[in-house]
Formats: C-alpha cells, sequence, structure tokens
C-alpha cells in the first residue's frame, strides 16, 4: 500500500512536469528577440495591432489586420500614398479607359515575387478568379465585384442557384503578360482607388497550387511582391510578427525602414504603458476612455475617420417605427454635441448627415461632399423633437412607445446605449427603451432577420467614394435590412450609378439630394457621430501613414529620425 | 517557596461533601445554536463586521434615496467629478475637495473649472450621474447576486455532495459524473443561452448562476463527508442503529460547518465576479442598472485620470468580503463542536 | 486499483461525449453566424458560404458529420481565421496559458498553505489577522485591477518587469503575481480553517505531548490531513487557471487560450468552441480523477470504488 501510494505521487510529479516542460519549450522557439537595438539610427520600429492577423491569402481577408499586413507585404496596381492620393504600385503608368469607361487597360512594371518570378497580368486574372469563385466562399470578392466587374454578379447568382457557371466570363483578362484588360458592368469613377484594395491583388499561380492548403498560413507559405516581407509569423495564432524590407521591390529606394516589429495588445491602457516604457514606437487605435489623458500631448495622433455611427430604425415590426415623425423625433432627441465633447471626449464629432465628412473631393471643383449639405440635416432639437412626438403619437392614437435597442460592439457601446436611452427617455415623453445586449454573433444574426427596432450601428467606407455610403439605403439593398424604401431614393443613387458616372458634379449633387431625403424628409436613420482613431506615436517616427479605406496603414514611406 | 506565611488554622474549612450537589449543572443549560451565539458574541471582530455589514445593506436600501440624484440621471456637463462633500471639503487631507491630478501633477479643482456648484459626495461618472446614488444601487444588485448565490450552494451544493459522499458506491459515481457534465459544459454558452432565452436582465444571470454554481460545494462537501463518514464516531453512531438522516443531520453537518462557511464565502465573491464578468464581454446587467462589478469594471478604465471611480466601488467590495470573511470565521469557530467549553 | 482505474476511464469517455453533445445542441439552439461581416454580403452571397460550410444542413447530420470528424480526429477549421485546423489554434495558444496557469498555480498553492498554517498556528492573533485581511483582498479584488496596478506601478513606474508580452522568464512575472492572488487567497482560507480544526485533534496533542517540534506538527503531521478541502478546491482550479484567464492575457497582450475561446463563444466560431470545450473538459475529468487518488493518499482512511478495496 505504501508503495504504490508514493508510485502515485511521483508519477503526478513526472506527469505534471513534464507537461510544464513541454509548455515551457514551445514558447521558446523562435521567439528569442535581441534586447538592445535602441540606437537613433536604426531603421527599426514595434507597434501594436488589436488582433493577430486572421489571413493571409488576399482572396479570402476579410478583416482591416489582414488588410494592413497585406497592404505592406504584397501590393495590387495601385496603392495609396501619405495624402490619400492613389499612386502606381505594379501598373506603369495610367492605365487606357474606353470611351464608354468600361473598359480599363493596364500596363504592368517589371515588378517580382520574393521567390523571383515576375508579377504578370495571369496573376491578376487568377487572383480575381479565385475570389469570385463559389468554391473559395470568399466573403470579400463577391461584395467587392458584384455589379461592378462585368460578369461577378452572374456568377455569384448561378452558384446561389446551384446552377452551371464559367469563372473565364470574369471581366478580367491578360492581353499578354504585362498588359492586363478590366471590363467593367458600368462606368465607376473610383475604379483606380478600389483597384489599390487587397481582394484585387495578384496571386502567384504556380505558387498557390504548390501550397494547396497550406497557403497563406505562415509567413512561407506567402509570396510577397511589397515594399516589405513577412518574417516570423508563425501563423494566425502567432500574436508577434515582423516586417521585413524586400531589396527586390520595384521601389525599394523609397522604402526607409528595414524592420517593422507587431505585437498584439488589446486593453488600451496595457497599449499606452508599453508605450510609456518604449516598449513600442507606435500604438494600435485607443479605447476613448485613455484619450483624455494624453490630451494636448503632442505624441497623439488624431485624425477623423470616414465611419459614422447611427441608430437604424427598423420599419420591420414596430408599428411606431414606421411612422416619420415617430422617427424624426427620435432623430432630433438626441444631444449629439454632449455625447461627443463629454462621453467620448476624443475628438470624434457631431454627424449629421449619412456620407463623412473629410473623406471625399470632388475630383473637379475639389470641393468636400459635405460641402453641398453640410452638417445641418435634422440636428439635435428638443422642442422640433417634441412637437414631432406629438404628431406621431396623435397619428398613431397612443401615448407609450416601447422600443427595444441593440447595442454596436465598440469600447464605447454600453456608454453609447446608457447615454441613448436616458436622452430618448428624458426627451420624449411615454418612450420607452429597453437595451438588449447580445454576443456579437447574435447579433449580426438580429440584425440580418431584422429582429431589432433601434440599432448603434457604424459603417466604414471601403472605396474611396460616397456611393459606398449610399448604395446602402437602396429598396432591398444587402446592408438596408431596416425595410426602408423611397423611389426618389432609388432613382437618385441609380442616377449615380449610370447616367451620371462620368460627371462628378451633377452626380454628387445627385448623391446630397438623396442624402438629404433619407435623413431629412424619411428621418429613415439618426447619424449620431462621425468616429475619430486616435494613436501614440513615438516623436522619432517619421512619415507615418495611416489610410481612410481598406488597409489602415502604410509603412513604404515611414522612417526613424 | 523560602518564606513562606503561616498560615492560621481558621483559615481552612472542611469541605462540605454532598452527593446530591456533585451532579449540579453550574451553567445555564443551553442548545446546541445558543451556545454558538455565546462565542460568536466574544469574538470582537466577527461582531464589528456583522454591524458593518448590517449597515452596508440598510445603505444597499436606502442609499440610493438619500441624494437628489436618480441612479439613470444624466447631466454630462457635470460629468467625471471627483468627490466632494460639504464641510469635510475644508480638511484638507480629506480627498472630498473636488481636486484632481493630472498625469504630469498639476492639480486643479474639477468643480471650479466646470463651474459646478452641486456638491456630488463621492462624484460622477462619465455620464454625469451621482457614484453615491449608483454605488448603493450596485451594491444592492451585488448583495442579491450574492446571497442568491449562497443560498443555492447551501441548498444544493451541500445536499448533493452530502448524499453523493454518504450513500457512496453507485450512486456516488453517477452522481460525480453528473457535475462533471455539467462543470464540463461552457459556462458562457449556458449563460449566453439563457440570456436570448429569457432576454437579459438579473433573473436571466441569476438562473445561469444557479445551473452550475453549486457544483463546487458539492464538491467539497462530497470529499469531507468521505472523509468523516469513515471516522470512528460515525460507525459508532452507525453501531448504535442511529439512521442515515440522523448520521447526516447530528453528526456530519456540524463537522461540515466549517467548510460549507468558508466555501460560501468563496462563492460570494465568485458570483459577484462573475457577473461583473458578464458584462466586461458585454452581456450581462441590462444598463443603466449597475452593480459592484461593473461600477469597477467602467472605474478601472479610467483608473489613472480618474482613480476615484473604482477605488470607491472597490474599497465597498472589499469591506463587504473582509466582513462576510470575520463573520464566517467566527461563526466556524462558533459551530464547530469540538471547540464547546 | 486497476478495475477501478479502468471503470473511470470508461465513465470518463462516457462523461466526454455527453459533453461534447450537450455543447453542440446547446450552440445550436442560440441563434446566430460564424460570418463577422455577414451584414456586407448579399443573399446570393450568404446561401453560397453556408453551403460550403455544411451550415444548411439539419442538426443532426451536422452533429453525425461532428462526430464522424472527431473520431478521425479531425476538430474541423476555425470560421475567424481563413483555412487554420482547430487544433492548430488550441496547441499553439495553450501553450502560454497553461505555463502561466501552473505557475500561479505553483505560487499560489505555495505561499497561500503557508500563510494558511501561520494564521492557524497563530489564530485570533494581529498575523492571523493580517494573513486573512491579504487572502481575503485577494479573493474580492478582480485580477484585472490586480493586473492593471502591477502593469502601472511596477511595469511603468518602477520599471522592474516588462509591461507586457510573452517572449521569457521575466515577461512572466506580472502576470504570475496577478493570477497567483486566486489560488493564493483560497488555498490560505481553506487551510487556515481545517489546520485549526486538526491542531485540536488529540493525536496532535499527542505529538505535542511527545515533545515534536512546532515544525515537526504543523507540517508532518496537521497539514498532511487539512488537505482534503484544499485539493478538493484547488483540481478544478488548476484547470480553469491553466485554460487561461481572459482578462489577464488581454491585459498583459498574451497569446492565450482563455481570451481565444470566450472570443470563439461571442462570434460563433463553432469548430473552436467544440475543440476547446472537449480540451477543457478532458483536463477537468483528468484532474477530477486525480483528485480523488489523491484523497486515498493523503487520508489512508478513505476508500474509494465503494470501499472494495
Amino acid at each position: 500500500m505504501k508503495k504504490s501510494k508514493y508510485f502515485l505521487l511521483l508519477s503526478l510529479m513526472l506527469v505534471i512536469s513534464s507537461f510544464l516542460a513541454a509548455c515551457g519549450g514551445g514558447d521558446d522557439a523562435g521567439k528569442d528577440k535581441e534586447g538592445a537595438d535602441k540606437t537613433a539610427a536604426v531603421q527599426e520600429l514595434k507597434m501594436l495591432e488589436s488582433t493577430a492577423i486572421p489571413s493571409m491569402d488576399s482572396v479570402m481577408a476579410q478583416d482591416t489586420v489582414s488588410f494592413t499586413t497585406l497592404n505592406n507585404v504584397n501590393e495590387g496596381l495601385y496603392r495609396l500614398d501619405p495624402n490619400q492620393e492613389v499612386v502606381e504600385g505594379v501598373a506603369d503608368g495610367e492605365p487606357t479607359i474606353s470611351e464608354d469607361g468600361t473598359v480599363y487597360t493596364f500596363k504592368l512594371k517589371d515588378a517580382k515575387w520574393s521567390n523571383g518570378e515576375p508579377v504578370t497580368a495571369n496573376d491578376f486574372v487568377y487572383a480575381w478568379q479565385r475570389a469570385i469563385d463559389p468554391e473559395n466562399a470568399s466573403p470579400y470578392g463577391p461584395y467587392m465585384m458584384d455589379g461592378k466587374i462585368k460578369g461577378a454578379a452572374e456568377i455569384t447568382a448561378a452558384a446561389a442557384e446551384k446552377k452551371e457557371y464559367d469563372l473565364n466570363t470574369l471581366g478580367v483578362k491578360a492581353v499578354d503578360d504585362k498588359t492586363l484588360e478590366v471590363t467593367l458592368e458600368r462606368p465607376i469613377p473610383y475604379f483606380k482607388s478600389l483597384m489599390a484594395f487587397p481582394t484585387f491583388y495578384p496571386q502567384n499561380q504556380k505558387f498557390v497550387e504548390e501550397q494547396g492548403e497550406n497557403f497563406g498560413l505562415k509567413a512561407e507559405n506567402v509570396l510577397y511582391n511589397g515594399p516589405f516581407v513577412l518574417t516570423e509569423w508563425d501563423g494566425s495564432t502567432d500574436e508577434e510578427w515582423v516586417y521585413a524590407k524586400n531589396t527586390e521591390y520595384w521601389d525599394a529606394d523609397t522604402v526607409k525602414l528595414e524592420k517593422l516589429t507587431w505585437n498584439v495588445l488589446k486593453e488600451s491602457q496595457a497599449a499606452a504603458n508599453a508605450f510609456e516604457t518604449g516598449e513600442v514606437d507606435i500604438t494600435g487605435k485607443l479605447s476613448s476612455d485613455v484619450v483624455p489623458q494624453y490630451t494636448g500631448d503632442e505624441r497623439l495622433l488624431n485624425w477623423l475617420e470616414p465611419t459614422i455611427f447611427w441608430l437604424k430604425m427598423n420599419q420591420k415590426n414596430n408599428p411606431a417605427l414606421k411612422n416619420v415623425n415617430i422617427r424624426k423625433a427620435i432623430a432630433q432627441a438626441i444631444n449629439k454635441q454632449d455625447f461627443v465633447d463629454g462621453v467620448l471626449a476624443n475628438g470624434s464629432i457631431v454627424a449629421n448627415y449619412a456620407v463623412p465628412n473629410e473623406f471625399v473631393k470632388n475630383e473637379e471643383t475639389g470641393e468636400d461632399f459635405r460641402a453641398i449639405n453640410g452638417n445641418e440635416l435634422l440636428p439635435y432639437n428638443v422642442d422640433e423633437a417634441k412637437k414631432a412626438w406629438e404628431a406621431g403619437l396623435a397619428e398613431l392614437g397612443t401615448d407609450t412607445v416601447e422600443v427595444r435597442y441593440l447595442g454596436d460592439d465598440t469600447e464605447s457601446a454600453k456608454k453609447a446605449a446608457e447615454y441613448v436611452k436616458n436622452q430618448l427617455e428624458t426627451n420624449l415623453p411615454g418612450i420607452k427603451v429597453t437595451v438588449e445586449s447580445v454576443p456579437f454573433s447574435v447579433r449580426l444574426d438580429r440584425e440580418n432577420a431584422q429582429d431589432y427596432d433601434l440599432q448603434m450601428a457604424g459603417w466604414g467606407p471601403d472605396y474611396l467614394d460616397p456611393m459606398t455610403f449610399s448604395d446602402l439605403w437602396l429598396t432591398g439593398g444587402g446592408n438596408n435590412k431596416m425595410d426602408y424604401s423611397n423611389e426618389k431614393y432609388d432613382q437618385l443613387v441609380k442616377e449615380a450609378q449610370t447616367t451620371l458616372a462620368q460627371s462628378p458634379v451633377e452626380r454628387y449633387e445627385a448623391l446630397a439630394e438623396a442624402e438629404r431625403i433619407l435623413i431629412e424628409e424619411d428621418a429613415a436613420i439618426a447619424p449620431l457621430y462621425q468616429r475619430s482613431s486616435n494613436l501614440l506615436v513615438s516623436e522619432k517616427v517619421e512619415n507615418f501613414t495611416y489610410h481612410l479605406v481598406g488597409p489602415e496603414y502604410s509603412f513604404k514611406w515611414t522612417s526613424v529620425k | 517557596m523560602m518564606s513562606q506565611e503561616k498560615i492560621a488554622k481558621e483559615m481552612f474549612l472542611p469541605a462540605e461533601v454532598d452527593a446530591t450537589k456533585s451532579e449540579e449543572i453550574s451553567k445555564p443549560s443551553l442548545n446546541y445554536w445558543q451556545d454558538a451565539w455565546l462565542r460568536v458574541k466574544k469574538n470582537k471582530g466577527a461582531i464589528v463586521s456583522m454591524v458593518i455589514l448590517v449597515l452596508l445593506t440598510i445603505m444597499a436600501l436606502v442609499g440610493p434615496l438619500l441624494t437628489n440624484y436618480g441612479i439613470d440621471q444624466q447631466n454630462i456637463k457635470h460629468n467625471n467629478l471627483p468627490p466632494r462633500i460639504p464641510v469635510l471639503e475644508k480638511v484638507s487631507w480629506l480627498p472630498f475637495d473636488g481636486d484632481l491630478t493630472r498625469k504630469n501633477g498639476d492639480v486643479y479643482n474639477a468643480y471650479e473649472m466646470k463651474n459646478v456648484d452641486n456638491y456630488y459626495w463621492l462624484g460622477t461618472d462619465s455620464l454625469g450621474r451621482d457614484i453615491f446614488t449608483r454605488l448603493w444601487k450596485g451594491t444592492q444588485v451585488s448583495l442579491y447576486i450574492a446571497f442568491l448565490a449562497a443560498a443555492i450552494d447551501m441548498v444544493i451544493g451541500v445536499l448533493y455532495g452530502a448524499i453523493s459522499g454518504f450513500v457512496g458506491g453507485k450512486t456516488d459515481n453517477f452522481m460525480q459524473r453528473i457535475t462533471e457534465i455539467l462543470v464540463g459544459i461552457p459556462n458562457l454558452i449556458v449563460v449566453i443561452l439563457m440570456i436570448i432565452v429569457m432576454d437579459p436582465g438579473i433573473l436571466s444571470i441569476t438562473i445561469a448562476l444557479t445551473i452550475t454554481g453549486w457544483v463546487g460545494m458539492a464538491r467539497v462537501i462530497r470529499a469531507q463527508v468521505l472523509k468523516l463518514k469513515s471516522q470512528e464516531y460515525v460507525l459508532a453512531a452507525r453501531t448504535l442503529g442511529l439512521s442515515n438522516g440522523k448520521i447526516i443531520s447530528k453528526h456530519l453537518v456540524p463537522n461540515l460547518a466549517g467548510v460549507i462557511i468558508i466555501n460560501t464565502m468563496f462563492t460570494i465573491p465568485n458570483a459577484i465576479f462573475f457577473e461583473a464578468f458578464l458584462s466586461f464581454i458585454g452581456l450581462g446587467l441590462q444598463p443603466p442598472l449597475a452593480s459592484l462589478g461593473t461600477l469597477i469594471d467602467d472605474g478601472f478604465k479610467v483608473l489613472q485620470l480618474y482613480p476615484y471611480q473604482m477605488i470607491i466601488p472597490a474599497i465597498v467590495i472589499s469591506l463587504i468580503m473582509i466582513c462576510f470573511n470575520m463573520v464566517a470565521d467566527g461563526l466556524r469557530d462558533a459551530l464547530d463542536p469540538k471547540m464547546r467549553d | 486499483m486497476a478495475k477501478y482505474l479502468t471503470q473511470r476511464f470508461v465513465y470518463m469517455v462516457i462523461t466526454l461525449f455527453l459533453i461534447a453533445s450537450l455543447t453542440f445542441f446547446l450552440m445550436k439552439i442560440i441563434p446566430g453566424t460564424p460570418f463577422s461581416n455577414a451584414s456586407k454580403l448579399s443573399e446570393a452571397q450568404l446561401s453560397i458560404m453556408i453551403d460550403k460550410y455544411g451550415l444548411d444542413e439539419p442538426v443532426p447530420v451536422q452533429y453525425a458529420n461532428y462526430l464522424l470528424n472527431l473520431l478521425k480526429g479531425d476538430l474541423g477549421v476555425s470560421f475567424q481565421f481563413n483555412n487554420v485546423g482547430v487544433t492548430d489554434i488550441i496547441v499553439n495558444s495553450m501553450g502560454p496559458s497553461a505555463t502561466l496557469g501552473a505557475l500561479a498555480i505553483l505560487f499560489g498553492t505555495f505561499f497561500g498553505i503557508i500563510l494558511g498554517v501561520i494564521s492557524a498556528l497563530k489564530q485570533n492573533t494581529w498575523v492571523d489577522y493580517s494573513s486573512t485581511f491579504i487572502a481575503v483582498l485577494g479573493k474580492s479584488i478582480p485580477s484585472f485591477v490586480f493586473a492593471g496596478l502591477l502593469q502601472y506601478y511596477v511595469g511603468v513606474k518602477l520599471g522592474w518587469f516588462p509591461v507586457a508580452f510573452w517572449r521569457g522568464p521575466e515577461y512572466m512575472v506580472l502576470p504570475t503575481i496577478a493570477l497567483a492572488m486566486f489560488p493564493l487567497a483560497t488555498a490560505s482560507r481553506f487551510v487556515r480553517t481545517e489546520m485549526i480544526e486538526v491542531m485540536e485533534s488529540d493525536y496532535i496533542t499527542l505529538a505535542k505531548a511527545k515533545g515534536a517540534s512546532w515544525f515537526e506538527i504543523a507540517f508532518k503531521h496537521a497539514l498532511r490531513n487539512a488537505l482534503i478541502p484544499v485539493v478538493t478546491v484547488l483540481g478544478p482550479l488548476v484547470v480553469s487557471l491553466m485554460t487561461g484567464s481572459l482578462v489577464i492575457e488581454k491585459i498583459f497582450g498574451i497569446p492565450g487560450i482563455g481570451e481565444q475561446f470566450v472570443k470563439s463563444i461571442t462570434i460563433n466560431d463553432y469548430p473552436v468552441i467544440m475543440g476547446t470545450t472537449l480540451l477543457f473538459a478532458a483536463l477537468f475529468v483528468v484532474v477530477i480523477l486525480i483528485v480523488d487518488l489523491l484523497y486515498g493518499v493523503i487520508d489512508p482512511r478513505i476508500r474509494l470504488a465503494g470501499g472494495k478495496k
């Protein structure tokens, strides 16, 4: 008996210690970082990100971290520069555009993949076909191509109905190795900027097919043709990865930075702490709770993101929300100024509009889109809100309205919910707001099923054009999901997409009029604020570049002072 | 020893030997609980803690009514104000003067800066709500969750564990496998399910806690019962023909008291923080309702700018926990039959 | 003994099967989509994706498929990461969590037991009160607060240890302390309670009478008998600590499984949820078995398996 007891204890200890040894060994491997590299001249930086990289397959990527990484280690026809202008990538000069604006012909540079092979027109054709191929079920492929690239929507529709489709019907063709011809569904004024988006990047067919299932899983399973190459990336669970300068890059002379180390740190305060101790040179985007600590600090970099947060008012279930006066009352009853100044306090601004400020300029006049309608569409006004409320209640023949509120998934979601509930209940007598907090996936499901009354939601653009906001509210549109429908709105947006496509001034005016109808006449949504981004950047960093659409940052032009 | 005084013989008296008195009970007759109470009373720490707990409970009930502010009364213009209390604000070493310190060390009076004449005794949060009011409302919610969790533990956990351990054999095996399954299913999935089936709120959280909350207690009790039931006095009781129910209630439960109480003391913060964890991931209480857990969570985010927003609820929760523990220790010492004097 | 172990092993497999099945069906009751960009997708595209991942099949069919793959050792592919196997995710993120959890358990239990023994021996003195105070603080202040304070004061202000990330021993110090407060408090409270009881037993009195030293009495005779509840409580705690702490991992930037798991649940990444649940459950039943066996080691009077031994 005694013996067996000790044997048991002993074996237990063995099990535990071998387990520990196994675990301990696992994370040492490949992670020893050089300790002292703190000399000023060294072109190395460290930055934080909020999640690991979910995908390095440009066709399957669907989130900003993946897009950002792809943007720095790969390159499409064009890329965005520090002034958010479209500049050359793999494309050599401007494309030739057919008279009707639907056929683009691009000449390609002598760019190289990291395995030495040239980047050819066929690489684009291959990647684009992969992106639209229903077999791959890429989330962003059809989203970016349907209705834009000729034949894309047809392929998606055929696959959904389980019919035959042919990938070669997609409007992209390699005329020769260095000439790419793209046919569009209709003229798209912002098509060049679309080409900077990672979904449209090239892929080397031979390499992708060789890698098979492993493509994009680790640093060595990806080919690079961008300013940097990805090293020390062990796959999607790795929370540390490194960009190293790509000496084979066609514009390698411009690239100063030799090395950029990334780490994942989600907590904003922790990120600020790591910044304070010099463990990182640039933080990720900080939550609004941390930003006020750095008010007036020169290291705080702040810019206006083209992301608007609004309340979607679902007209499907709740009869009260079908009433335009009730919607107008809700839209006017929330004091947005107090919210952005007092609660967010991170440089976000009041939004009385549905297309963001400092986002797009008219290519003919150079004027911001917002110059047309200003920031005065259905602003906060308690008296007007009360009037509309009374009128709405009278029309409905009731004196109480109950609405459910579905929050967003940002860090300020809870505060926003508490604030909106309080504002509505204070300013609109008889309203009762029930806040529902549910997990992210359930929220998505409820949005798709239109199982909500009020939903706080944000929308960030995927390309540089007001259309990325305007087409949200088309009747039956994929993102409408609140049963909003106005013939006039549909007509104006359709005109901007078709007949006005090549006349910028009229096109903007049509879209602005549509926006006015959406908010001022129909109060379909209640915009609250346009978000601001904040991050801490060390003084030694020069030319730190952020973007407004798609990938968040570019390091091609960044250097250390 | 050496210089003993002589003791006069008169000082000695012969003892009266009275056979009838030798059986007399000199102390008043007390039952188990009276006796326990007597011993609790001797423990100063436990008594003080009990008084504090009663006070906290009273404050949790009446506290929100003591101010002119509602728990959801927002005034963004008055947000993030530090504590300021009339009279006490004049005492410079007390933190009730409305001063805040910037990151660079500058001290400024937030009330003067924002031109506020009101007094917020414990300050305001980021939405300009009075923390004093929300603190006591939060205490109320947290105490409710704590008591509920403790009650579930006591009833289901103790019974389940005692039966499993005492009966033993196949029954024990079967009952233990059931608890393993219950623990094996991720708690969060159960909670999410509750929230979706029943709408978020205190009730769904409570039920989610109920489903698995008692398992830890059941395991501890079972272990103790396994240990106790093979001890001599239980064997003796069994040999003397005592029924199982009597053995459990008369012999085992008093001996389990210590472990039950200690484990309950651990259930309480677990329950409070499980609720806070839920709100941390965006589930949990429906805004604007608060609990101590959510208050600490919210305050933690602005710790470096407005430390009072976290420190105040943290003090209350620590106070509750320390008092519970002192009372628990006192009770444990008092209920342990071996310590009767 | 061998018979008992075989029997327990069979039960373990059944338990795991039941846990997996129940979790699977519970997950399916919760509505939700694993596609994070669902709001951008058109209906045609959603139907293509649902079709590709087999989510349009009836739940019993999905269940059968899942079990078949499970038997083949295939846990499936994650939704949140493109084409990454669940096994890879678990293996990669389990390492840091398990290391941290084990460290926290070791340090926490060690100091907890010492604290508990001391306060039991010095019952109702200031030593006892202050150790109670420490334990209660460890229990009543949430670990994210400890983590935040440690990071700011020890990491930033004093600069003694790195504030975040997971690169080597010095990076483990702060998260270990933050996480160890919990087992420390637990162990010390249970040890104190049990020690007080044990110290009054006759055999301790006997040992005292025989002139055994203070140390011998406390650690050789008394502590061993006080360990039953400690082991019971710490067993499952080992599992919950080794399987990661959402908040600690988040604050210290540790690539662990705790955060991964919570995230999977909130975004409905079925395969990852199922795989992780199975792993946790397996760890749990093994630990429970070990705890049950330890009862016998600690106190030979306890007979398992219905006293047939």
